[in-house]
């Protein structure tokens, strides 16, 4: 079976397509934008000789080269997303990017469509209603205030809806993963539902919170294992790792291996009352300072829930690392890399 | 007064910034924007709560009924799309710069004034209030004549707007005739042509590359250091765009028959510079402390500002679009003349001419 992964040279395609490799898949054709960028795939794919593994150069934004990406291929991974950039920017390139291919899929004869497994977000659902601590599985309802959000978590939410509606109009074999924070060697070393750096101190927003942690190698596993399953078809999995820890551990933990910082508690009734003034400032001042912080992106981001992987699990989904193993490894790394602390 | 209705057409990242001003701006509101990336124009429509969003220009111009279209695309375009504005009875705000040479800018305008209508360009920082006092201070004569004007624009190729030039060989900036300085020197002719005479000035311009780097593609061709010398009658001009200068800088200075005065447009300050008063090396003791008392004044004046809550990063695009959608309800003169915009552009075509010559006989 040829297996397509976009994003393939990103921090967790990489993954994606070495689990693939671990798992026995022999053909996978990995979309880059830039195939000089593929050493690191390339060192993956050399521990694997028995196994074809193409460099395709292919931009989604060009819908001639997704075509031509698509030729013989069962699987599509659909893992390639903006992270950063202008609004317009991570719009083109997650939801115009992934309308291409889509369009690129509708056009091929039925029997040659392949299955999709979209690699979505936490981001999508609508936690602020729910209330802190409560349960976030698959049955949460997706978010109906995406522009109060920020701009990843409405581009991810756009980016699933488009699939779907694709997947009702062409009858579409697909899977979707939604992961929480996916962390490891390599990623950002805080996630904002931990804090944000703010004039040269840490504030730690995230309390007693529990982080949806996921290590990259655990979520790669769990795309792989949905995406080889043929039970997967039109269901929705969270990808999150057991025995996940709260923000609080993470930060001691962070100080205590990787380097110690100057951080400030904010507790989250302040935090709500804090962004109630930003918000309101933010329209009585025309605009004079951005609404950064407001409570419904605060209560979203640092209200506070509990996550299920069960039905992941029930899939036959297991975690490859311990979330403490997982820590140690990102830990280690992070130390050795301090320029990318913020 | 009468509540414009106002559009956008060019949903990429500088309409955001139109958008977040028009969002607070009274006796207008933004009813709908276009892009033929119909996602493009649902995000933007979505984000800022507008109400219509288009793939088509025709359509949006035919449902809507708009007095007034922000034109937010690459200048490629920007002339054909004004004429369809126009020709829907739209008034036109256009992102510089305004065409791909002063021709096509010449007709634009032409095709504007000519169906009784009127256009501006989006030179807002000159309407920033540190750009305002400084106009003030020109017009009472307080530095008397124009000697010599330095205008001074820094770009940063690893900020957000570099990084999307330099990650995008394909990017519409690369297409340009003068590329980069096209897209930037608006910022310095805009500011120092009203101050020359309005005679045709001498323009000697020179361009480097002064990044090492080579990427084997289209970026390679782009210049990223301009120095440009005019001379227009009396009063000379020197204009700097430069790419690898920290901080990045944006100051205009003029060098007068009675005094000299600098306007910071990053830090939105206007000072005389101190000169000595008194002889000897205790006359070179006070001008240090003239110059933090003038300083000091300019911070509190700033904080008098924000406390009025007029100090937004895009103050001036507010103060410039006032004015505008202004002139278009009484009908009386646009806030930026038609002729500046003109002899900016026709700098700004001798400059490129001058410093990318293959790329300008192609255009022709």
């Amino acid at each position: 079976m040829k297996i397509l992964v976009t994003g393939a040279g990103g921090f967790l395609g990489k993954r994606i397509v070495e689990r693939l490799l671990e798992h026995g898949q022999t053909d996978i054709r990995c979309m880059l934008r830039d195939t000089s960028k593929g050493a690191a795939l390339q060192t993956i794919a050399a521990r694997y000789p028995a196994a074809q593994v193409e460099l395709f150069a292919a931009n989604l934004k060009n819908p001639a080269q997704i075509t031509a990406s698509l030729a013989g291929v069962q699987t599509v991974i659909h893992a390639a997303a903006a992270l950063k950039g202008s609004p317009a920017e991570m719009f083109l390139d997650s939801v115009v990017a992934s309308r291409n291919f889509l369009d690129a899929v509708a056009a091929l004869p039925t029997a040659q469509r392949p299955r999709i497994v979209l690699v979505s977000s936490f981001g999508v659902y609508s936690v602020a209603p729910l209330g802190r601590n409560a349960m976030v599985d698959e049955s949460t309802p997706l978010e109906t205030r995406p522009a109060e959000r920020d701009v990843y978590s409405y581009t991810k939410l756009r980016q699933e809806q488009m699939f779907w509606e694709y997947q009702q109009r062409l009858n579409l074999d697909l899977v979707v993963l939604r992961p929480g924070v996916i962390y490891g060697p390599g990623s950002g070393h805080f996630s904002n539902r931990v804090g944000l750096s703010l004039f040269g101190r840490f504030v730690h927003l995230g309390g007693k919170n529990l982080i949806p942690l996921t290590y990259v190698d655990n979520c790669a596993e769990a795309i792989v294992v949905a995406a080889l399953s043929p039970q997967s078809s039109g269901q929705v999995y969270n990808v999150v790792d057991d025995d996940i820890i709260t923000s609080g551990q993470y930060l001691s933990q962070y100080q205590r291996d990787v380097k110690p910082m100057k951080t400030v508690p904010v507790p989250y009734f302040l935090l709500m009352w804090g962004s109630g003034i930003v918000e309101r400032y933010n329209l009585r001042s025309k605009g004079q300072l951005p609404a950064i912080f407001t409570p419904y992106k605060a209560a979203t981001m640092w209200g506070g829930n509990r996550f299920s992987n069960a039905r992941l699990k029930a899939l036959g989904w297991r975690p490859v690392i311990t979330t403490r193993e997982g820590l140690q490894r990102s830990f280690e790394y992070f130390r050795n890399e301090p320029a990318k602390a913020s | 007064m009468k509540v414009l209705r106002v559009g956008i057409v060019g949903c990429g990242k500088i309409a955001d910034g139109h958008a977040e001003v028009l969002k607070f701006m009274e006796g207008a509101q933004l009813v709908a924007v276009c892009d033929r990336e119909l996602l493009l124009a649902e995000q933007l429509a979505v984000r800022f709560g507008i109400p219509g969003f288009y793939g088509s220009l025709d359509e949006m111009l035919a449902k809507e009924h708009l007095d007034v279209v922000h034109i937010t695309t690459p200048p490629g375009v920007h002339l054909a799309l004004t004429r369809q504005c126009v020709a829907a009875g739209a008034n036109v705000y256009l992102e510089k710069p305004l065409a791909l040479t002063a021709k096509d800018g010449r007709a634009l305008i032409e095709a504007v004034t000519g169906a009784g209508l009127q256009m501006s360009i989006n030179y807002w920082p000159n309407f920033d209030p540190a750009a305002m006092e400084f106009k003030r201070i020109l017009a009472s004569g307080a530095i008397g004549d124009p000697v010599h004007v330095e205008a001074f624009i820094g770009y940063d190729l690893a900020g957000a707007y570099g990084q999307a030039l330099m990650g995008d060989a394909g990017h519409w900036v690369h297409g340009m005739p003068g590329k980069l300085f096209q897209n930037m020197m608006d910022h310095i002719f805009n500011r120092v042509v009203p101050l020359l005479p309005d005679v045709s000035p001498e323009v000697h311009a020179f361009a480097f590359k002064r990044r090492p780097e080579v990427r084997n593609d289209s970026t390679d061709t782009m210049l990223d250091e301009l120095r440009v010398y005019l001379r227009a009658g009396g009063v000379s001009a020197f204009g700097s765009l430069c790419s690898h200068a920290r901080p990045v800088a944006n100051t205009l200075k003029v060098y007068g028959t009675l005094n000299t005065v600098e306007l910071d447009f990053s830090n939105r300050t206007v000072i005389f510079p101190a000169s000595q008063r008194y002889p000897s090396s205790l006359g070179r003791l006070g001008p240090a402390f003239q110059m933090a008392s003038r300083y000091f004044s300019q911070g509190w004046k700033n904080l008098g500002l924000f406390r009025r809550h007029e100090f937004q990063f895009f103050a001036g695009m507010t103060t410039l679009l006032d004015l505008f959608y202004a002139s278009i309800r009484s009908g009386g003169q646009p806030p930026i003349p038609y002729s500046e915009i003109l002899r900016t552009m026709d700098v700004m075509d001798r400059i490129i001419e001058q410093v990318y010559p293959a790329a300008t006989e192609v255009s022709r």
